[in-house]
C-alpha cells in the first residue's frame, strides 16, 4: 500500500515539477503564441476559424450543408 | 383437444414465463435494471453510461435470450450446451457468436481483449482541457492523495480473504474511473469484471450523492466558504504561462514519456489519453482525427462497453456473497478516496498561509467533469459568488492521471 501510494505521489510530483520546468523553458524560448497570419489579418479567415465554421455548419445541417465562401465583415 | 393443449404448452415453453417461475432471481435483476434506468433517465446520473449498462443488465436476464455474458473460469473454460467444457480462448469469434450469442462476441472481442478501455481513454483525452491543471499545478497533487482509497481497500480486501489480484481489482474502483477499473480487472481478475465494472460505473454515476455525503461528514461551513479567487489575489502565483498553446501541445508528449519510463504498464491508458489530448491541442491540422476520437469512436465504444458490461450482470454472476463484498468494498474505496483528498487539503491548510477549499481535494478522484460540477454546486450553495469549478478541474484532471498510474502500479505489482 505504502509503495503504491508513494509511486503515485512521485509520478504526479514529477509531472507537476516537469510541467513547471516546461512552462519556464517555453516562457524563455517562445514567450508568445504565434501571431495570426497576415492573410487572416487582411480579411481572409484562418484555417482554424474555417475548420470551426465548417464543423458548426456540418453539425447544424446534419452533414448536408457545406461552406463555399467566407467573407469577413469589417 | 390434446393437440390444442400441446400448442398452448409449446407457446408457454416459447415464452420466458416457465424459467421465471423456476428462477425468480431474474425478477430481482429486472428491478436492478429498472432502478439503474431510473437513475440514468430521470435523475440524469451519467445517462451516457448508465442507460446502456442498465439496458445490458435487462436484456442479459431474459432466459433463452442468449444475451448474457458467459464468464469463463480462472482457466478460461466455459460450458457448451451439451455440457462439455472448452477453453474460450481457443474458440474463434464466429464460434463464440454461434454458441453463446452476439453479446459474447462483442464482450470477448472488444472488452476481454482490453481494446475498448484505451479507446475510451483516447476519447476522454480528446475531450479534456489540461489548461486548468496547468494554471493551478499545485492543486494537481490532490489527484494523488485521492488515490488512497484504492490502496486502503486493497489491504482490507486481502484481510477479508480476496486474492491479491482480486483485492487490487476491487480497490481500483476507488479511482472512480470506469475504463481504468475495467482495464485493471481484465489484467488481474477477469472473472470479477462484471460486478467490478457495474460497481465502478454505478458509483461514478452516484457522484452527485456520494461527494455531498462525504463533504457533509468531513468539512465545516467555514472551510467550504474559502474563496479561491480571493486567496489567489492575496497570494498570487508567480508562475505565468506566456504561450499556453505550446505548453498544451508539449504537455501530453512529455507526460506520456515520463509515465512510460516509470510505469510502463500504465501506457495503454495514459498513452491513449495523451494521444487523444494531443490531436485536440494541435488544432485544425488534426481536427479530423480529433472529431473521430471524441465523437464517433468514443460514442461507439461507449455503447458496446456499456451494453456488454451490463450483460455480464446475469443473475448467476451477480447474486452471490462475493459480488455483495465488491459492491460494499467499492463504495468504501470510493468514499475513502474522496475523504483522503479532503484530509490532504486540510493538512495543507495547516501549514500554508494560502488556504484551499477542501472541495478541491474531494475532486482528486477521476469522474471528470462530474465531480468538479458537483463540488462547484456545493460551494455556490454556501456562497453564490464562490465558483471553484476551474480549481476543482485541476485536481480532477490530475486524478485521471493518478488513477491510471495507480492501475499501472497494481498491474506491475500483482499481475
Amino acid at each position: 500500500m505504502v509503495a503504491g501510494m508513494l509511486t503515485v505521489f512521485a509520478i504526479l510530483l514529477i509531472v507537476i515539477y516537469g510541467s513547471r520546468m516546461l512552462i519556464t523553458i517555453i516562457n524563455k524560448i517562445a514567450p508568445e503564441e504565434a501571431k495570426a497570419s497576415p492573410r487572416a489579418a487582411s480579411g481572409e479567415v484562418s484555417a482554424k476559424a474555417r475548420a470551426v465554421l465548417e464543423a458548426a455548419v456540418r453539425e447544424l445541417t446534419a452533414g448536408k450543408g457545406h461552406i463555399t465562401n467566407i467573407t469577413k465583415i469589417q | 383437444m390434446s393437440g390444442f393443449s400441446d400448442i398452448i404448452g409449446k407457446i408457454f415453453d416459447m415464452t420466458a414465463f416457465g424459467s421465471l417461475i423456476e428462477e425468480p432471481s431474474f425478477l430481482l435483476m429486472y428491478l436492478i435494471a429498472f432502478g439503474l434506468l431510473y437513475l440514468g433517465i430521470v435523475k440524469k446520473y451519467e445517462p451516457l453510461l448508465l442507460v446502456p449498462i442498465a439496458f445490458g443488465v435487462l436484456i442479459a436476464n431474459f432466459p433463452g435470450g442468449d444475451m448474457g455474458v458467459i464468464q469463463a473460469n480462472s482457466e478460461g473454460l466455459v460450458p457448451l450446451a451439451d455440457g462439455t467444457m472448452v477453453n474460450i480462448w481457443d474458440m474463434p469469434l464466429h464460434q463464440i457468436a454461434h454458441e453463446f450469442g452476439i453479446m459474447n462476441f462483442i464482450y470477448y472481442a472488444l472488452i476481454k481483449t482490453g481494446l475498448l478501455p484505451p479507446i475510451i481513454f483516447m476519447g476522454v483525452g480528446a475531450m479534456t482541457d489540461f489548461g486548468p491543471m496547468l494554471r493551478n499545478l499545485k492543486l494537481a497533487i490532490f489527484g494523488a492523495a485521492a488515490q488512497f482509497g484504492i490502496f486502503a481497500v486493497l489491504f482490507a480486501a486481502l484481510a477479508l480473504g480476496f486474492t491479491p489480484q482480486e483485492a487490487g481489482s476491487l480497490g481500483i474502483i476507488g479511482g472512480a474511473d470506469g475504463p481504468t477499473a475495467i482495464f485493471t480487472t481484465i489484467k488481474l481478475a477477469p472473472h470479477l469484471l462484471g460486478p467490478i465494472a457495474i460497481a465502478a460505473y454505478s458509483y461514478m454515476a452516484l457522484v452527485p450523492v456520494i461527494i455531498p455525503l462525504v463533504v457533509k461528514l468531513t468539512c465545516s461551513k467555514k472551510e467550504l466558504l474559502i474563496n479561491m479567487k480571493e486567496q489567489d489575489k492575496l497570494y498570487p502565483d508567480k508562475m505565468e504561462i506566456k504561450n499556453m498553446r505550446a505548453v498544451k501541445i508539449i504537455f501530453p508528449i512529455a507526460v506520456t514519456t515520463i509515465v512510460a519510463i516509470f510505469v510502463p504498464t500504465a501506457v495503454p491508458l495514459i498513452g491513449m489519453l495523451m494521444f487523444g489530448n494531443l490531436i485536440k491541442e494541435i488544432g485544425s491540422d488534426t481536427s479530423r482525427l480529433f472529431q473521430v476520437a471524441s465523437n464517433g469512436l468514443m460514442n461507439a465504444a461507449t455503447i458496446f462497453l456499456g451494453l456488454s458490461v451490463g450483460a455480464t450482470m446475469t443473475a448467476d454472476a451477480f447474486l452471490n456473497a462475493q459480488t455483495l463484498g465488491i459492491v460494499v468494498g467499492g463504495f468504501l474505496a470510493f468514499a475513502l478516496s474522496i475523504t483522503s483528498g479532503i484530509l490532504m487539503v486540510k493538512l495543507f491548510n495547516l501549514f500554508s498561509k494560502k488556504k484551499i477549499n477542501p472541495l478541491i481535494g474531494a475532486t482528486g478522484l477521476s469522474a471528470v467533469p462530474m465531480a468538479s460540477r458537483v463540488c462547484n454546486g456545493i460551494s455556490t450553495k454556501y456562497d453564490p459568488k464562490n465558483h471553484v469549478l476551474n480549481y476543482c478541474m485541476a485536481s480532477n484532471i490530475s486524478g485521471v492521471i493518478g488513477s491510471a498510474v495507480a492501475a499501472g502500479v497494481l498491474i506491475s505489482f500483482l499481475g
